[in-house]
Order: structure tokens, then sequence, then C-alpha cells
């Protein structure tokens, strides 16, 4: 849009000069009062129906450089009769530094008055964004200053994530240019998302660089999201174009191709937080769940909403961390996202369906996500109202499976290694055993030493008593030997006779002596009083059985019976008479 | 006598119960581990192993270190403590556990089903297991010994008789096997390895041929010293010299 304060100065007419009745105009102004510091803006003075203007005094730029001018220009047109003839001068004017600037008035002598252009007011902005005057657009304009285009990124350095708004733009000095075809830059390393220009063609206004003046055309315009760190490129686009067609050519095709435009991408900062989300802007979140008091088998929705700048599209379906016994399906989404030159916007929402198997009251605490806010450098989190639900018992599974609930594998969440023992841990002194202690070579030693002290107590008592026996059993033999001396001494002789005298003698003398009772009471009746009590009586028959034999043998030698074992008989019940201890 | 004796095996069984001292610093080693102050609970344990030991607090130290990450020392413990407790089930399973994070996968015989559970019979609870089973069995020998004599039943006599000789064939083989625990606990000849990765040599000299590399918590047998180098047996079979600090005892 062109402003164009008119401001026109009226002298007062000469009749006589007024052969044609036409205005006189003699007026200042420019394509546009606020420009940016590196722009240009362009200043024209026309004085119209004046046969020379010959005479136009050169204004006070007020400060703004004159990039390029004065370039003088005249036209003569001729409609309806009427005569239209008029000058202008034109500059281009440009400002280092921001301000208000003012053009003072130009001056112009018409027949004997003068005529002055009213001064123009302009002010001038801090260095301008856009495409408009930065260094890529100064190279592209080198190359061709009649046709170029050029890439250009809304920052130059951005975190992984973070949006950044690509423009490509068309500028051109030509009147007819007519597209051919163009190759769009392949992006790689970028997410990309075009934003709808509608039918927007060729900006209105004609825009200035570097003081020549051009039709700017939006070709393209997208949201990127650098997907990695390091240094990512716009490939520069190619463009071919028709230029100056007419009805008599075809026009001369024209390549252009932009410039490669780069930024730099940081790597998200250090210390991530486990529930990262992986979006990258600004954020807020809203968890609703319309219903909190279900049965069980019953659905609950759960929505999760994200919502502001940011890019929105690459947001995951959170993973919710739900106790086994709710069943869920992979969550719906629901996206309300626009592209606009601002970047991407709007709102991402995951709707979840869950089903919980088993009644019970589950605290699911509040779901927390995190972002990275690249206006901070930080991560932010969001945490929503603590959630819970509260599951009744179902009719459906009480109807179909008679109230018992079905059986469910035991989930292995993960693995960890045990516990510390904890309590006694007996410890013991490094390097020490029991094994080879003193305390255990003691302990090892003592139990068969107080044995050995048990088993020669035992020894001792029981020589003692088989003293006692062997005593009387030796006085016994003694006395037994004494007796049978006689006897002993006529067996060595083979004296018969004798031998059975003897015996017989020394048995009575014996019983005699044992019993006190004289020889002649020594009788059979006697014996048995006295012997009968040994033996059953059996030791009182021997006894005189032995007697009596002896006696016989006296007058009848026996032939049957060796000496010997007579003797030993003899012996042998001496003995046991003088072992018996009556009871 | 008999006071005296209880005093002789009390003085060497309970070393340490008067030890306040090191029971607090349990203590605070427990509450640290429980808080997730791995560090500490490590630093507190060491402490106490600096003069004690026992399989549960070699245990407790190897789970300090497979929670700071220290994969080739918590197997190196969990090693020690199995020398100590052989078949401790819950040290088997931490050390399990730990091995899968060893690099190195050396081909391993499977463990004989009746040699592992004669090793858990060998191995008893601890060291002094079968040291005090000797001494009980020693004294059942003596008692039932001094009961044959005494007794006045025949049949009572040869029971009695029986069972002091059981005793006399118990008490011997378990002094045998707790002088093999003790052995066995005090010949260290295993090794862990501490270094990342190591170069197994063809000799004990540094530019030698180098034969594998291992990784850290391979567990390997220790043969031959020589200065600085020891030589080793993997598993496999494979032998090989490598620089004694690359590797630490069990």
């Amino acid at each position: 849009m062109t402003y164009r304060t008119l401001t026109s100065a009226l002298l007062a007419c000469f009749a006589s000069m007024a052969l044609h009745a036409q205005e006189i105009t003699f007026q200042a102004s420019v394509d546009r009062n606020e420009i940016a510091v590196g722009e240009a803006l362009k200043l024209t003075i026309e004085l119209t129906n004046v046969a020379s203007g010959g005479g136009m005094s050169t204004p006070d730029m007020g400060g703004l450089v004159v990039a390029q001018g004065p370039m003088e220009s005249s036209s003569f047109s001729f409609v309806n009769g009427r005569t239209t003839r008029s000058t202008s001068r034109s500059w281009y004017l440009t400002a280092t530094q921001p301000g208000t600037y003012t053009i003072g008035p130009s001056k112009v002598s018409v027949g004997k008055g003068t005529l002055e252009t009213d001064p123009i007011t302009v002010r001038v902005a801090k260095g301008a964004a856009g495409g408009g005057t930065n260094a890529a657009t100064d190279q592209a304009q080198r190359r061709d200053p009649n046709l170029f285009c050029t890439i250009s990124l809304s920052k130059n350095k951005a975190y992984v994530g973070e949006q950044l708004i690509a423009t490509y733009t068309l500028f051109t000095r030509y009147r007819a240019l007519q597209p051919k075809d163009y190759d769009l830059p392949k992006l790689n390393g970028f997410w990309a998302e075009e934003v709808d220009l509608g039918n927007e063609s060729w900006e209105p206004q004609l825009r200035t660089v570097n003081g020549m003046q051009y039709r700017v055309a939006v070709l393209k315009k997208q949201v990127l999201i650098p997907l990695r760190s390091g240094k990512l490129t716009v490939a520069p686009m190619t463009l071919n174009y028709l230029v100056n067609a007419s009805i008599f050519s075809s026009g001369t095709p024209v390549r252009i191709q932009s410039n490669a435009a780069e930024v730099n991408v940081l790597e998200l900062p250090a210390g991530k937080p486990a529930d990262l989300i992986g979006a990258v802007g600004d954020l807020r979140l809203e968890v609703t769940a319309p219903k909190t008091q279900v049965k069980a088998n019953e659905a609950i929705d759960l929505s999760i909403r994200f919502q502001g700048r940011a890019n929105l599209k690459l947001i995951d379906a959170p993973q919710l961390a739900l106790p086994s016994e709710f069943e869920t399906y992979d969550p719906k989404v629901n996206d309300q996202i626009t592209v606009n030159g601002a970047g991407m916007s709007g709102s991402r929402e995951f709707q979840y369906l869950l089903i919980p198997r088993h009644e019970g009251k589950y605290e699911l605490g509040a779901l927390t996500f995190s972002y990275f806010d690249p206006a901070s450098g930080s991560y932010k989190q969001l945490r929503s109202q603590p959630l819970t639900f509260e599951v009744a018992p179902g009719d459906a599974a009480a109807a179909t499976n008679g109230g018992v609930p079905s059986k469910v594998d035991v989930q292995r969440l993960g693995s960890d290694i045990r516990f510390i023992r904890t309590g006694d841990l007996q410890l013991r002194p490094k390097g020490k055993f029991l094994f080879g202690s003193g305390a255990y070579i003691a302990g090892m030693a003592l139990p068969p030493a107080l044995l050995l002290v048990l088993v020669l107590w035992y020894r001792r008592r029981q020589s003692r008593l088989g003293d006692q026996q062997g005593q009387r059993r030796r006085s016994a033999d003694h006395v037994a030997k004494q007796r049978l001396a006689l006897a002993a001494a006529a067996l060595g002789k083979h004296d018969d006779g004798a031998f059975h005298d003897a015996l017989g003698k020394a048995l009575e003398g014996y019983f005699a002596d044992k019993f006190n009772l004289g020889v002649n009471e020594v009788n059979t009746a006697m014996i048995h009083a006295k012997l009968d009590a040994m033996d059953q009586g059996r030791t009182a028959q021997a006894y005189i059985d032995l007697i009596e034999q002896a006696q016989m043998a006296r007058f009848a030698p026996l032939v049957d019976k060796p000496q010997r074992q007579i003797y030993d008989q003899a012996m042998a019940i001496i003995g046991r008479i003088e072992n018996h201890r009556p009871a | 006598m008999k006071h005296f004796l209880a005093m002789l095996l009390l003085s060497a069984n309970l070393p340490l119960s008067a030890h306040a001292g090191t029971d607090s610093l349990l203590r605070q080693a427990e509450a640290a581990y429980g808080n997730g102050d791995h560090k500490l609970a490590l630093a507190l344990y060491d402490s106490v192993h600096t003069h004690y030991t026992s399989a549960g607090l070699l245990f407790n130290i190897g789970n300090c270190y497979s929670k700071l990450g220290d994969v080739p020392h918590a197997i190196l413990f969990y090693e020690r403590a199995l020398r100590l407790s052989p078949g401790a089930e819950d040290v088997q399973a931490n050390l399990d556990l730990e091995r899968t994070k060893v690099v190195d996968r050396v081909n391993q015989l499977p463990a004989f089903t009746l040699g592992s559970m004669w090793e858990r019979v060998q191995g008893g609870r601890d060291v002094d297991q079968w040291a005090r089973r000797s001494l009980w069995a020693c004294a059942i020998m003596a008692l039932a010994a001094g009961g044959a004599l005494l007794a006045g039943g025949a049949t009572l006599k040869r029971s009695l008789h029986v069972l002091a000789l059981a005793a006399l064939v118990a008490t011997l083989a378990s002094a045998a096997l707790a002088a093999y625990r003790v052995a066995d606990v005090e010949r260290h000849s295993e090794a862990i390895i501490i270094s990342p990765s190591v170069e197994v040599l063809g000799e004990p000299r540094t530019g030698s041929t180098r034969l594998f590399i291992l990784h850290q918590g391979t567990k390997l047998d220790l043969l031959e010293q020589q200065g600085e180098w020891r030589e080793v047996r993997l598993a496999s079979g494979a032998v090989g010299w490598l620089p004694l600090a690359a590797i630490a005892v069990i």
C-alpha cells in the first residue's frame, strides 16, 4: 500500500496565464514513511502543467542518505483534448540510524511566484526482521538484481525439536514473469509442516531492497522442526522462470537459485527428566476423566490433552503406569493443530480407554510430563490432579464366572538383586576359624579324656570286686589242695589203694572241718542236711558218691575211672563248697 | 571343668557380640542402604570388613557394589561370600544376575547336580559349621561310650556301642571336612578381572604375544606367580599371563 501524502500549494491564479485553465501542482511524496534501517524509500517530487520543471530545488533530506538519484522523468498526455504535462524528480533514500527524519520543502519558481512542497516526516525503525536486508538477500541480489529468491529461517540457533519458520521468498523487478518449474529443497534432518498461505500471491506492496524496489511473493512457508543436533542446512531452492514474455516472444528462460539456509541445532541440555514427552515449546496439560466411579469391566475414559505452541505433532502417546488390573488400548489421538506463520499451535489430545478388571480403589497419583521450554532453556514439568478410580464389583463378571475371578499369571515387571542381609551377620575375626583353634582342640580332646577317666575308674572298681571272689576261690583251692595233698602224692606213686584211702579221708575230714563236726558224725544224712541247699542237692549227692566210691575202691580197684579224673572231681567239689556263700 | 569348657567355647564362637561399635556401624549401613545411599553403606560395611568377615557381610558389600554399578567388584564379593557359604541361595541369585552383565562368554562346564549338592552339604552354613558338628559328634561319642560301659541291660549296651561307633565315624568325617573347608577358604586360587579389559599374554613380559582379551567380571583360576605377573587359566582351559593389578583374588 502506498501512502501518499498529498499537500498541494495552490497559488492565486494568474488569469492571464491560465490559457487552458490547467491546474498547476507541485507536490512531494514518499512511497512509505516508515522504513527500517537499511531499507530505502522513494521520494518523488512532481510538478505538473508547467512547461519547464528545471527549476526544482533539491530539498533538504534531513539526515537521510541518498542511495540513488536524482532520477528525472517527464511525461506528456493528451486526453479528451486536455493536455497534461508533468515533470518529476525522485531519489531513493536510506537511513543508517533509527529515528524520525524530516525531509524539507522543495521550491520551484513558476512565472513570478514560487511554489513550495510540504515537509515530510519519515520514521526509521531499528533493523528489520525478515528477509529484506540480510546478508543472504544481499548476496542473492548481487547475483541477479532483477530476479532472485531467498530462504530465510526465523532463527539461526535452535534446540532439537524447537520450531523454526522457513520462508521462501521471490523478489523480482520484471513485469511479466511466468513460472516454469521449480525444485524445492530436500529437507534433511527436519520435520516439515506446510503453512497454508491461502490465495496470497504477490504482496500488494513493493519492497525495497538496497534502494531497489521489488515485487515480492512468498512462495512457501514451512514450519521446520530439527530432529537432530548439529549444523543443519536447508538446501538451496532452484526456480525456472520465463521473463519478459509477450505476444511477440515466449520469453527468456531464467534459472535462479536461492541461498542455503543454515541453522545451528543444539542438543537438549543434560538432566533429561524421566517423564520427558519430546515436546519443545510452551505447553499446558489438561487431564480429564469424566467418570471415576465405575463397576469392574466398565470403561473409563481418560483424556490427556496437551495445549500450546510446540511441536505438537511430535508428541507420542504417553505410557501410563497403570496397575495390571487395568486393561488399556492404544489411545485415540485428536489433533486440533493449526500451522501458521507463527508455527504450530493448538492441542493434541490422547483419549485412553481403561477397563478395570477387578474391583478396588486405585490411586494412580498425579500424571507428570516434562517438556523443554526453549525460551528459558530449561525443562518444565506438567502435573495433573491426582487420579483416583473407585471400582465397584462388576455385574458381568459375577454372572459369567460365578463370582470366581479369572486367574492371571504373575507378571514379572523387572529384575533386581536381592536385598542385603540384615540382623545378625555372624561376623568373625578375619582369618580365624573354629577348626584348629585352641577351643576346638580342647573341645575335641575333652570328651575322649573324660571317657578315658570313666573307663579307668570302672576298671579299678571291677578289679576290686574281682579280687574278693578270686581270693575266696584261691583259698578254697588252697584248702582242697592241702586236703588232697596225700592223695596227690599217692597219685604220683600210682599207689591205687593209698590214693583212695587218702581221698576218702580227705573228703570226710574236709566236711567235718568245714561244718565243725566230728569225723564220726560225717554220714549221708548230715551231708544232705548241710549241702542240699547248694545246687538243688546235686553237690550233696556228688559228694556222697565220691566218698562211697573211695571206700569201695579201697577194696575193689576201679577199672573204668582213672584216678586223675576222680582227683579232679574232688578238687572241683571242694572248691565249689568253699566258694559257696549261703544266701 | 564343665564351666571352663563352656567359657572356652563361648569365647571362641562369639568374638564380637560385645563390640557395640561394630553393631551400630552395621545398623547405620543398613539404614543407608535402605535409603538408597549405597556409597555410604559401602563405606560403613567396608570399615567393618577391615577386621571382621562373614558370608552375610560380603554379600551386603557385593550388593552395594552392584547398586553402584561396579560389576566386577560385586561379582568378587559374591564369590567371596559363596566361598564362605557355598550354595547360599540369595548370593547365588545375585551373582547370576551380575554375571549377565559380564562381556566375556567363557564356555563353562555345566554344574553337575550331584556335585553342587555335595558342595552345598560340604559347604555348610559357614566355615565353622563342620568344626561345630565334629565337636558335637565327639561329645555324643564319649557320652554313648560311657553309657555303654555303665549300662546294665545287654540290648541297651549293644545299641549304645553302635551309637558310639557311629559318632566316632561322624567325628572323624566332620573333622576332616572342617579341615578341608578351612583349607578351601584359605586357598585363594581364583580371581576376578577388575580392569575394564585386559590382554592376556603368552609370557610374563610386556610386549609378548597377545593371546586373548578379557573383560571385567570374568572369573579365572590362578596358577603361577612371577613378579608382577600371574599365570591364569580360564574355565575353557585357556592359559596365559596377565598383570597382577588387573585382577582381584577371591
